[in-house]
């Protein structure tokens, strides 16, 4: 395929959803349990042709960059706004995670949803969301990423509270539209520095100008303050911390809807974001991302561990997962992060999915026996499920073992090479950058821990309630997806070796782009190893601070006795080779122990959990109240507005009337005499120019008399009057 | 004595490049012999008719980047007048497509050959006219067209106020043909010439006396301003739009504006800015008279008059015939502002208008078609009786206003752009105003279709799916340019350059 094929096949697949919304919207009424269907069969197609357009750009084309086009869309004198869309190797891969998953979440919906009376509408908005995300993959520029954004925030919102007779579902989707508008204003703040500075959206124009040595408003400050702000957008959408809060409450959205938007795909965006403008986040940038992704890994996980709410432990393990992709790329793990972005879509789109089959199941349950009060979702309801439910429970099994990083599985090669990364990074920067590996241990240790506490609290054991009792296993429709995303979480899918991912196709297809930002602010183990003399770049901008970044450089250089064998870009990658196994093993021992934790508290009952609870029981309740965050928020941001408008109405209440009243008071006395005036000459006026417009038509429309004679004199008239005006005016 | 070698080869040199035109004259041809010939067959002659306009627009095409004088320097081919061309192409084209649709039509006649071969006639007279550098060859060609559209105007001669509109349009067009003779008459004493290349060379190299060259050009502007129905010229307008079949009515709306504005703006800038292209798009206004300030005057007169009087019609078509004069303002403050961005606003301005306004009057017919009314009030509920046709007419009512994401805020924006960037402020505010009060009375229509309580709502109105295709083929353009718009914008800066002499 030619590159003018790629492009055109990847408008269509970007259109396709659309067109399924289209569909569904306008015609939804009338097509009712068809419009599954149609929307269905026309993600299967949009994934069909997504792998056409991502084989030909992985075998075919590997090495170009990003296949891409470029028009200009506006131009208004020197305002011009260039816009385009192209696929990147990690575009290419995207495109296959979110049209494989959505495809998967529409099959999944056929059953799920198929009580809903407002059926046909899902599928609408699951198309409009679709559409709007793979916008977002293709994009190769900041407006079309915001516009797409922006369509996947409220694409997402329609989808949280798609039942919004429930109040706190239209709450959640108020609450996730909000809070990711304020990581949206940093995102377009930082939009705007780089189009200020360098006059253009295009990513690879804006890394050019940066590499170039212009910096915005001539301070570097700037443009790690771009690089924050960018990442600020990332924060909402992919839940870091402290925007983490809408994503447990959005899991009161339909349970497919969590699989596709906040599992795999939306979630995804903001870890996607930051890969795709990697190139121009400065040193300072970097570590502000790798701090918060390390916070986020670490405080969701704990605050995974006592949720009792089956989708709500499974939100907070994505709000983990997302904060060690983020982390990953903060510390400089370009591919290890796209990669775990990649294995965790499938298996966290599978643990969703087995979610849903799991509340879909208990639901019937309740429905036949004529229970409606019963929390369908509190695990402490469940157990047992594993005899009822057998293909759930062994495709949840699988994925949660993927999930815990566990060896055979992809998300153990993910997983491994990221804390390679935090290791190599806390090596190369010393300091309290240590911190990052062992808050990244722990949370791996802690995400194996309540994924086990789950799986044997939900599926093992006797039945807790009679309703576990009572479900039974779902049909094939529900089952398929569950089974197709299990098995992509197989290792032999990303490398060839189970024990490192380094060696698979995802490392050689997704390599880390040369930073665009001049060395001195720069990591010296983040630019390619022998650029030091060749890079146009670490020429462009001060000789002073060049030689602080090379004497840098040769500090951290240790001469590699495997250097020659293995091509690597930069130091970074070298030293996390050199971190791979011990990564392997700690990761190995810790997901192992917390396993083994879980099973003797959960399944042998040796370790009591309710006096592990009496004995933590501060930890335990800041565990369950989620660290008070939407407590603390309450207190303080929310608290805060509302103080806030209060005192303003107090000022306005008393300062502001208060001066009112004087003057009012003052003139008062004036007024009186004013008084006849204002009645027949200022309301006069007003009322004048409030009927000027009409009147003045009206009397115009009069002239329109229908006799052409009148017509004839008016024209004749006109001409004099014209002539007149313009024979003495000139 | 001129050599009548020299007469005879510039003759077959110009027909040569004349071949739009040609076509259209055998078209023509063939349309009426077909019409007496094949007495059965009902739609042969619009078939032919949309054949020729399209092997028109075909030849034109193969005139891209042509700069030609011919006929005695009489007409001139230019990217300007191609593109004004296209315009009048295209809306001829939709509107027999239009036509086939419409009941009123079809009632009045069993057979319409005469009318098609009477769109072809108009079409020729207008192609004439957009290429007109000569007075004479202008005066022609305005005759040309009027006297077909004379007869479209009362083609249905039974019904009373079609006939009438068509006498008060006859009357009224003779009475702004002598104006603009008289014109035409001092120009060429003044002067000595009809060329508009040698009465600018006149103008470039001698002191005219300023009041005859003022009543001259203020006449012969008279006569575009019928044609554009500028106020105080545009007195027929309500009256013809109104009687005449709507098809012709949009036609009118449209094409024949196209043309009256493409000559126009093709003799101010001819006949009174120096032929020295200057390199930043201004012009090179000669003698004492100001020009812009002549157009200024007549746009805001027409556009608050067009709009005011809007307000109050509760006739559809009256309505859109008001609106129209008030769309001509908006296009006179680009004319008037005589530059190159002037030229492009209009350009890019008038391919949107005849998108929008050709589907809201094809709505129009539709609908009359249906209810046999063209009452704003008969349009309560439209929004629920026919979806389909309600998202349409709000989507090119919302675009005549001017309001995003249409293709109608797109014009304006550029339209306005042109006028701020010659330093007309205070035009482009009256402007502004003016685009305010016309929100008013478009809304209106589209809160009758969707926010009145009506109990016809669920008497569904149906209409064939030929006719919705045709009307989202209008709509959707209408939109897509409204976000996307680069490629029009591109083609009225290639085309706004207007043949200079020599």
């Amino acid at each position: 395929m030619t590159h003018d094929a790629v492009l055109l096949l990847s408008i269509i697949i970007l259109l396709t959803p659309l067109l399924s919304f289209l569909i569904n919207v306008f015609f939804g009424g009338k097509l009712g349990k068809i419009s599954g269907i149609i929307g269905t069969s026309i993600l299967g197609i949009d994934f069909v042709m997504a792998i056409v357009v991502a084989f030909t750009k992985l075998v075919t084309y590997p090495d170009i960059h990003t296949i891409q086009t470029r028009f200009e869309w506006i131009s208004l004198g020197p305002i011009k706004v260039v816009i385009g869309y192209g696929i990147d190797n990690i575009a290419a891969m995207m495109l296959i995670v979110v049209t494989l998953i959505s495809f998967l979440v529409h099959l999944f919906s056929t059953e799920y949803m198929s009580d809903d009376r407002r059926y046909p509408k899902f599928y609408a908005y699951l198309g409009l969301f679709t559409f709007s995300m793979l916008g977002i993959v293709i994009a190769n520029n900041f407006l079309l990423m915001y516009m797409f954004w922006e369509l996947v925030g409220i694409s997402s919102y329609l989808l949280i509270g798609f039942w919004y007779e429930k109040n706190s579902a239209s709450n959640a989707g108020k609450k996730a539209f909000i809070t990711n508008r304020i990581g949206d204003l940093g995102f377009f703040t930082g939009i705007m520095i780089l189009y200020m500075t360098y006059g253009t959206f295009m990513f690879d124009e804006v890394f050019a100008g940066i590499s170039s040595g212009v910096m915005p408003f001539n301070s570097p400050t700037f443009l790690t303050l771009a690089g924050i702000g960018i990442f600020l957008g990332a924060m909402g959408k992919s839940a870091q911390w402290p925007l983490h809060v809408w994503l447990p409450d959005a899991m009161e959205g339909p349970t497919p809807v969590s699989a596709l938007i906040h599992a795999a795909t939306m979630v995804a965006a903001g870890v996607y974001l930051v890969a795709k403008v990697f190139a121009m986040f400065t040193a300072d940038a970097l570590t502000f991302i790798a701090a918060i992704g390390t916070i986020t890994a670490f405080v969701s996980a704990t605050i995974a561990i006592t949720q009792v709410d089956f989708k709500k432990v499974l939100a907070y393990s994505t709000v983990s997962q997302l904060g060690f992709m983020i982390m990953s790329l903060g510390v400089g793990g370009y591919t290890n992060g796209f990669f775990h972005l990649v294995t965790h879509a499938w298996f966290k789109a599978a643990l969703f999915l087995a979610a849903g089959s799991v509340i879909h199941a208990m639901h019937h349950a309740m429905h036949h026996m004529h229970d409606h009060h019963t929390d369908p979702q509190d695990i402490n309801n469940m157990g047992g499920l594993r005899k009822t439910m057998p293909w759930t429970y062994r495709t949840f099994l699988f994925v949660t073992l993927a999930l815990s990083g566990v060896p055979l599985t992809s998300g153990f090669l993910s997983k491994d090479g990221l804390l390679a990364g935090t290791l190599a990074y806390a090596n190369l920067t010393g300091g309290w950058h240590w911190i990052i590996p062992v808050m990244g241990f722990a949370a791996a240790g802690m995400t194996a821990f309540y994924m086990f506490r789950l799986t044997i609290v939900a599926f093992h054991g006797e039945p807790k309630t009679k309703i576990a009792s009572h479900t039974h296993e779902n049909k094939s429709v529900i089952l398929i997806p569950l089974i197709v995303l299990s098995v992509l979480s197989l290792w032999f899918f990303y490398s060839p070796t189970p024990i490192d991912g380094s060696k698979g196709w995802v490392h050689r297809l997704v390599v880390q782009p040369a930073s665009a930002v001049p060395a001195a602010y720069q990591w010296s183990f983040l630019l390619p190893e022998h650029a030091g003399e060749a890079s146009p770049a670490m020429h462009a901008e001060g000789e002073g601070h060049e030689a602080a970044a090379t004497e840098e450089l040769h500090h951290e250089a240790q001469p590699a006795a495997h250097a020659t064998t293995h091509a690597y870009l930069n130091k970074f990658q070298e030293e996390s080779h050199h971190f791979h196994y011990i990564a392997m093993f700690l990761s190995v021992l810790i997901a192992g122990g917390a396993i083994g934790l879980a099973f003797m508290i959960y399944q042998y009952k040796v370790i009591s959990a309710d006096k592990l609870e009496a004995r933590l029981k501060f930890l335990h309740t800041f565990s369950l109240n989620k660290w008070y965050f939407d407590e603390l928020y309450q207190a303080t941001v929310i608290a805060g507005t509302v103080a806030l408008s209060k005192m303003l109405s107090w000022f306005d209440t008393y300062i502001v009337d208060g001066l009112v009243n004087l003057s009012a008071y003052i003139t008062r006395g004036f007024s009186f005499i004013t008084g006849l005036f204002d009645n027949h000459v200022i309301d006069g006026a007003v009322n004048l120019i409030a009927n000027t417009t009409g009147f003045v038509g009206a009397r115009l429309r009069k002239v329109q008399t229908g006799h052409i004679q009148t017509y004839l004199v008016f024209v004749l008239v006109g001409l004099l009057v014209l002539l007149y005006y313009f024979s003495i005016n000139f | 004595m001129m050599d009548l070698n020299y007469i005879t080869e510039d003759l077959i040199k110009s027909v040569g490049q004349f071949l739009p035109e040609t076509a259209l004259i055998i078209t023509f041809l063939v349309a009426m012999m077909a019409d007496i010939l094949f007495k059965r067959s009902k739609h042969l002659t619009g078939y032919i008719a949309m054949a020729g306009l399209v092997i028109a627009g075909f030849l034109l095409y193969h005139q891209t980047g042509v700069n030609f004088k011919g006929f005695a320097n009489m007409l001139v081919i230019d990217a300007f007048g191609q593109f004004m061309k296209y315009i009048v192409l295209l809306s001829s084209l939709i509107i027999i497509i239009f036509s086939f649709y419409s009941d009123e039509l079809h009632a009045a006649h069993s057979r319409l050959g005469e009318y098609y071969t009477l769109i072809i006639g108009m079409t020729f007279g207008m192609m004439l006219l957009v290429g007109s550098s000569n007075l004479i060859m202008i005066y022609l060609a305005i005759e040309t067209m009027s006297i077909s559209s004379y007869i479209l105007a009362g083609y249905t001669k039974e019904v009373k106020r079609a006939s009438e509109a068509s006498l008060k349009y006859v009357i009224f067009g003779a009475v702004s043909s002598g104006i603009m003779v008289y014109g035409i008459s001092i120009m060429f004493g003044l002067t000595g010439s009809l060329n508009l290349f040698d009465i600018n060379q006149y103008l470039a190299s001698h002191q005219v006396d300023h009041l005859p060259l003022l009543i001259s050009g203020l006449l012969i502007v008279a006569g575009f301003g019928y044609k554009i129905s500028a106020v105080p010229f545009h007195f027929w307008t309500p009256d013809v739009y109104e009687g005449a079949p709507i098809t012709i009515t949009a036609y009118l709306s449209v094409a024949s504006k196209a043309a009256g504005f493409a000559v126009m703006l093709r003799f101010f800038k001819t006949t009174f800015f120096g032929a020295d292209q200057l390199l930043d798009g201004t012009w090179h206004l000669l003698g004492s008279i100001n020009w812009h300030y002549v157009v200024a005057a007549l746009a805001i007169l027409t556009m608050t008059l067009g709009n005011l009087v809007a307000l109050w019609q509760s006739n559809m078509k009256r309505m859109l015939a008001y609106s129209s004069i008030a769309h001509a303002g908006y296009l006179l403050m680009a004319v008037s502002v005589m530059n190159d961005g002037g030229v492009s606003a209009v350009l890019i301005y008038f391919f949107f208008y005849m998108l929008m306004n050709l589907g809201a009057f094809f709505v129009v017919q539709l609908v009359s078609n249906k209810l046999h009314t063209e009452d704003i009030e008969a349009y309560s509920g439209l929004g629920y009786r026919s979806p389909l046709i309600g998202v349409a007419l709000t989507i090119f009512l919302i675009s005549l206003t001017g309001l995003p994401p249409t293709a109608g805020f797109i014009g304006k924006l550029y339209v306005f752009t042109s006028v701020i960037d010659a330093g007309y402020y205070w035009l482009a505010v009256v402007g502004v105003l003016n685009s305010v009060v016309s929100l008013y009375y478009y809304v209106k229509v589209i809160r009758n279709m969707y926010l009145r309580d009506i109990e016809s709502k669920e008497d569904k109105l149906v209409f064939s799916p030929s006719a919705i295709v045709i009307v989202f083929v209008l709509a959707v353009p209408t939109l897509i340019f409204g976000m996307y718009f680069t490629p029009i914008v591109e083609w009225a800066n290639f085309s706004m350059n207007i043949f200079i002499g020599n």
